[in-house]
């Protein structure tokens, strides 16, 4: 056994991932919080799903590739992902969450380690595969999302101390969570629209009456 | 200058003169001809098929056609029977709809051993006739089979207008007694079984022995599995069974139409615009539809999109299927009045038709028919028959399919490099390329065909590939993958001795 933890920022993904129980424990007794390495592995998270959609082999690919729009995939990544953040953060404080917004980020991202890494590995393997041997790539890709959970949990589990029922509830409700502040950012971004459409209205009005 | 002026004139002159002479084909029709490419979107194309010209019922000589409902060729004997449903009478004509070659049946004889049975009755007249078959036996006996509707019969008469045999409504113990039967449209395959569709029955079409005898039902459809049906199922786990009964039943879509094939597969239309599923069932003898969307195979029919309106999608309604000698299958819209041709696989070849009132168009059609590489469309509110004839384009796209089918690869490539060179976004070119070069061995040219054109020719082509080139590498990306390996096994090994001798230096302390 190597309890030596003295390594690196950016080895600590790979560490946790391969200790999905006590590599949190680890990483909160050491406060080896990255802000970089987080940041680094949310921006891979986009370019993997901006990857996946470009580079999957024509077999597995349902792309439409007609047009191609980078906003859809950067809100199902970075933004998707900070919501999360955000989130989990607003509930969690609320109920006795140790958690700083800076300890989520970086235990959030760092559970996505699994998911993105098999992930590349099914693009990879996309373009070497029959359609008969797709069973073996969507193992990977059930492997790495079930892992990525479970190390979510463990991530979440630790870095706002709770019991593990607890964990799985205040799971539940970020998604409720970052349901309503999706919500509200809709409606604002809606309202705001209608508020410039008044004023832009109200301008063009005002230029007719004047330009007599 | 001045000659620069009078060459400048003269070019100017030439050059309206040859755009003049440049005849726009698709231009002249009342349609534009589109196809679908691999992502289902509509795309201009050329038309293969073009009006030749519209026929009514004065011109064939019958007076005038009241609701026509239904048109038959028989390709052997090269006659056309229209029925007439508002006038109660058959009308049959030939290709050439020459007023000389008509000949009007509205009155049928009962033959002699129907008349022992019921020697009062012995002319019968059609009521309502809605569908009509014609079958010749190997002797050269000829049997026309009609749908007399409202008469509740399928009557069955030689050319001597003499009723051979009814197929009359099953007795009550095998066919509900509630249900109407009102045959609506009418097929008999090569052993003289007679298929009979009747709107209000769910089950399928009623199939009756030459005899008469009532075999049961055939090629139902299934149904189709909304939100709707599968909360039922779950309620039906709950629920007592007095509240099951009670429950809003659910059954198929009845069949709209059908066809049959010569080598004697039976094809069903629904017309259903609500529904996707079992458009087009083409059915072995056994009654399975080989027409499945199961594994890899998708068949669409029709047109893709379909239009939302008040909690509902409406789709296609496909009212009637035609099966050409070659084997192309011909599917009529009555929503939009289009006629979709299709291969014997089901690739879409052609759409051509339209609603309107210009020639070519149409308002409620009833019937396609084709025969001899022309398309024959009724329709039941203009009273006339419109012939559409091949164009040049759709008879190279013809040819390249026969030639595929005929299993003679490279001959169709010919063929299909021509549709290219006219038409660069005909789909199925592509995949007839790739089919060609793919049974030539040449793999790679033909990934490249089928890159986003065919998912199914794409996986057989790279299969071949991805062989191929394990086969030419395989030698030196083993060799070097061994070299590699044992590289390492020798690294680790040497690495761990020099720790072991390290250790030995330092060791003691533990």
């Amino acid at each position: 056994m190597n309890f030596d933890l003295d390594m690196p920022a950016w080895k600590w993904p790979f560490y946790v991932a391969k200790h999905p129980f006590e590599g949190f424990d680890d990483l909160r007794w050491k406060k080896a919080y990255s802000m970089r390495v987080a940041w680094v592995i949310v921006i891979a998270f986009f370019l993997i799903s901006v990857a996946k959609a470009q580079l999957t082999g024509f077999l597995f690919n349902d792309t439409y590739v007609k047009v191609f729009n980078i906003v859809p995939y950067f809100s199902s990544s970075v933004i998707l992902f900070i919501t999360w953040v955000v989130g989990n953060w607003s509930l969690c404080t609320l109920f006795d969450g140790e958690g700083t917004m800076k300890n989520i980020f970086c235990v959030s991202a760092y559970a996505l380690v699994p998911y993105l890494i098999t992930q590349i590995i099914c693009i990879i393997a996309s373009n070497f595969l029959l359609r008969t041997e797709s069973g073996f790539m969507f193992f990977f890709e059930y492997l790495g999302l079930a892992w990525s959970v479970v190390l979510m949990i463990s991530a979440m589990k630790t870095v706002h101390q709770y019991s593990i029922p607890k964990t799985l509830a205040a799971m539940f409700f970020t998604v409720v969570a970052m349901a309503i502040i999706l919500f509200l950012a809709v409606l604002l971004l809606t309202l705001f629209q209608q508020v410039f459409v008044f004023g832009y209205s109200i301008y063009t009005e005002l230029l007719y009456r004047f330009s007599i | 200058m001045r000659f620069i002026k009078k060459l400048t004139a003269f070019i100017c002159v030439a050059a309206v003169a040859a755009s003049s002479l440049v005849v726009n084909a698709s231009a002249d029709e009342p349609y534009i001809g589109y196809n679908y490419d691999w992502w289902g979107d509509p795309i201009p194309s050329q038309n293969g098929f073009v009006v030749e010209d519209v026929i009514s019922g004065a011109e064939m000589g019958a007076v005038t056609l009241a609701e026509p409902n239904d048109l038959f060729v028989h390709n052997e004997t090269g006659k056309f029977y229209i029925v007439d449903t508002k006038n109660n009478r058959l009308v049959i004509t030939d290709e050439s709809f020459n007023p000389d070659n008509i000949k009007i049946i509205d009155t049928l004889t009962y033959s002699d051993i129907f008349t022992e049975a019921d020697s009062k009755i012995k002319k019968t007249t059609f009521n309502v006739p809605m569908g009509v078959y014609v079958r010749t036996d190997k002797d050269g006996h000829t049997l026309i089979y009609v749908a007399d509707s409202a008469n509740e019969r399928v009557v069955a008469f030689n050319e001597d207008l003499e009723i051979e045999m009814e197929y009359v409504r099953p007795s009550s113990d095998v066919y509900d007694a509630q249900v109407t039967y009102n045959p609506n449209k009418v097929i008999v395959d090569s052993a003289f079984n007679v298929y009979v569709v009747v709107p209000s029955i769910t089950q399928g079409t009623v199939q009756f022995s030459a005899d008469g005898t009532f075999n049961g039902y055939y090629g139902a459809n299934r149904v189709n599995a909304t939100a709707e049906v599968i909360a039922q199922q779950f309620w039906k786990l709950i629920y007592t069974r007095e509240q099951i009964i009670a429950m809003r039943r659910n059954v198929s879509i009845e069949i709209s139409n059908v066809d049959i094939d010569e080598e004697g597969f039976i094809y069903t239309v629904t017309e259903t615009r609500t529904s996707d599923t079992d458009i087009l069932k083409k059915l072995n003898p056994a009654g399975t539809n080989i027409f499945t969307n199961l594994g890899y195979d998708q068949y669409t029919y029709g047109d893709y999109a379909t239009r939302y309106y008040k909690g509902k999608n409406y789709a296609n309604a496909i009212c009637d299927v035609d099966i050409d000698e070659e084997g192309n299958i011909y599917l009529l819209d009555f929503a939009t009045g289009r006629v979709f041709q299709y291969t014997n696989e089901c690739d879409l070849l052609f759409i051509f038709g339209g609603k309107g009132t210009q020639k070519g168009t149409f308002t409620s059609v009833s019937a396609v028919e084709s025969y001899k590489g022309k398309v024959y469309v009724l329709d039941s509110r203009k009273n006339s028959i419109t012939i559409f004839g091949q164009t040049e384009f759709g008879g190279i796209v013809q040819n390249a399919i026969y030639l595929f089918n005929e299993g003679l690869y490279d001959e169709a490539k010919g063929p299909w490099e021509e549709v290219l060179r006219r038409d660069a976004n005909y789909w199925l070119a592509y995949i007839g390329l790739g089919n060609a070069y793919l049974n030539q061995g040449d793999y790679a040219t033909a990934l490249d065909y089928f890159y986003r054109n065919s998912r199914a020719g794409y996986n057989r082509a790279f299969k071949s590939y991805r062989i191929e080139v394990i086969r030419a590498n395989f030698t030196w990306v083993m060799t070097v993958v061994l070299v590699l390996v044992l590289a390492l096994i020798i690294i680790s090994y040497v690495r761990k001795s020099m720790a072991k001798k390290k250790g030995k230096k330092t060791g003691g302390t533990n």
